[in-house]
């Protein structure tokens, strides 16, 4: 923040009554307090004013660091899978962090392996690794942090191969203030914001989390194709026609895409056609009921198919449906 | 005029004894009663043996969530007794009163949550939250606190009111 910024700031904090950041009060800020007396001596009465003393406020270093992210499902042999955490500044002064990743971590069943470099900011906000994240380069570029600001940071590994369904491994991010850490209460004289002493608060001025992949060793692929029947027995796509849509999907490899769901919008300017919904030749009903799948009006119209636990020993799921052409 | 003349004998006294106390240069006449306003803060330590102590030291660097402690001690330098004395504390900035906190030998203790406008005992504060119910007013809404002492101050006699607040 430049002197300006946090002059305005501290104005706000002032001027607006009182907002109650999670922070605190800003590093910086002077707590004035001056206290009168009034008395009558000899008939007049005398207002005097006590003398002013001012306390600055210190730097409390603390940050917090959560993982954004369930258990990530990866496969054998991917690259560049990321974690999504967030680094927050949850002291009351401007703070750099220095932030560090490891893999080698045991409790789990395999090792990630940080890929190259391994930190990343989710600099486009999308929560994925993409072209638009900027590296993290320690030293280089340690996000620097306002008060209850926070920076959403990606820590990618790659996975090995050879790996049990299900097998977790975990990766973790560390954040650590650069004005110092230590145990709670250690101060930096003269360190902090604007020459304040800084002094270390209860998360020590480090914090991390710990994200987790998990072996899911399966890929499902759908297929869907339209067969037109016109009203007159031909294939021609005319107000009146019937389209039949097939969605086929195939589960590969050795492991269980949990409650796979076959979710399909009836296209714009058809209407679905009642009762034509069938799953591997059997009809499911149109309303949201105990079978396996239904019709769902109104603005976004779609069908709605679950597969259930899929694997590739299910063999393919074959979904249809039709809709007519207005 | 006899009483001007007294005053202005006693307003003597008082210039002195407070170059006395504070050591200080002020060309204005601070009246009879200097107000001292201390802020500290408590500082646990254990000695060797391991036992725990907690002494006052001189607040100077606080964090959110440190809470001062403020002392405003008086004392009355002239020749006659001060009557209708009272001390008067805005809550400072940023700082929150601490419930049950304020004491002061002597004192009647009251409260404004309206920046000093009226003045009341705790139980008869009550604020109302914006659907209109009303409630007792919370410590950390106390805007201004009021020692007012129940009998006159002596000629050379002193007095202390004390609060602790909250660094929010």
């Amino acid at each position: 923040m430049t002197r300006l910024q946090l002059a305005l700031a501290g104005c706000l904090v002032l001027c607006v009554s009182r907002p109650s950041m999670a922070a605190g009060t800003a590093a910086g800020t002077s707590i004035q307090n001056t206290a009168q007396v009034t008395y009558s001596i000899g008939g007049s009465q005398v207002t005097t004013p006590s003398n002013t003393n001012a306390i600055t406020v210190a730097e409390r270093l603390d940050v917090n660091v959560t993982l954004q992210s369930g258990p990530v499902s990866v496969q054998g042999g991917q690259v560049n899978r990321e974690l999504v955490l967030r680094v927050t500044n949850t002291g009351n002064g401007d703070e750099a962090f220095a932030l560090a990743m490891t893999s080698a971590i045991g409790g789990d069943n395999f090792d990630p392996t940080p890929a190259t470099p391994a930190i990343f900011f989710d600099t486009d906000a999308n929560g994925v690794l993409s072209a638009g994240d900027t590296a993290y380069v320690p030293g280089g570029n340690d996000p620097l942090l306002a008060p209850d600001a926070f920076v959403t940071v990606l820590i990618v590994n790659d996975i090995p191969t050879g790996l049990a369904n299900g097998a977790i491994g975990f990766s973790r991010l560390t954040a650590q203030a650069k004005t110092g850490i230590g145990t709670p209460g250690t101060v930096f004289a003269g360190l902090g914001t604007g020459g304040v002493d800084a002094v270390v608060g209860s998360s020590g001025a480090a914090s991390n989390a710990t994200g987790e992949y998990v072996v899911s060793d399966v890929s499902v692929s759908n297929v869907k194709s339209a067969t037109v029947l016109d009203p007159f027995g031909g294939t021609e796509p005319v107000p009146g026609a019937r389209i039949t849509y097939q969605v086929l999907v195939n589960a590969t490899g050795s492991g269980s895409a949990a409650n796979a769901v076959v979710d399909d919008a009836i296209p714009a300017n058809t209407t679905f056609v009642p009762g034509s919904l069938r799953l591997n030749a059997a009809a499911l009903s149109d309303a949201t009921d105990a079978d396996a799948g239904e019709f769902i009006p109104g603005a976004g119209a779609r069908v709605r198919v679950r597969l259930g636990n899929l694997t590739a020993a299910a063999g393919t799921q074959t979904v249809i449906f039709q809709v007519t052409i207005n | 005029m006899t009483m001007t003349k007294g005053w202005f004998i006693s307003m003597g006294v008082v210039a002195l004894s407070v170059c006395a106390i504070a050591g200080s240069a002020r060309a204005a006449d601070p009246g009879c009663i200097v107000l001292q306003n201390i802020a500290e803060i408590e500082q646990a330590s254990t000695d060797a043996k391991g036992a725990k102590s907690v002494k006052l030291v001189p607040a100077v660097k606080v964090v959110p969530g440190d809470t001062v402690i403020y002392t405003l001690k008086f004392r009355n330098s002239c020749d006659k007794p001060a009557e209708k004395v009272s001390v008067d504390n805005p809550v400072p900035e940023h700082m929150a009163y601490v419930a049950g906190s304020a004491v002061g030998p002597n004192t009647e203790i009251s409260f404004s949550i309206d920046g000093g406008y009226r003045f009341a005992k705790t139980e008869a504060l009550r604020k109302k939250d914006s659907d209109g119910t009303e409630r007792a007013a919370r410590a950390n809404e106390y805007t201004n606190i009021r020692w007012v002492m129940n009998h006159p101050l002596a000629a050379g006699a002193e007095g202390y009111a004390r609060f602790r607040a909250v660094l929010e």
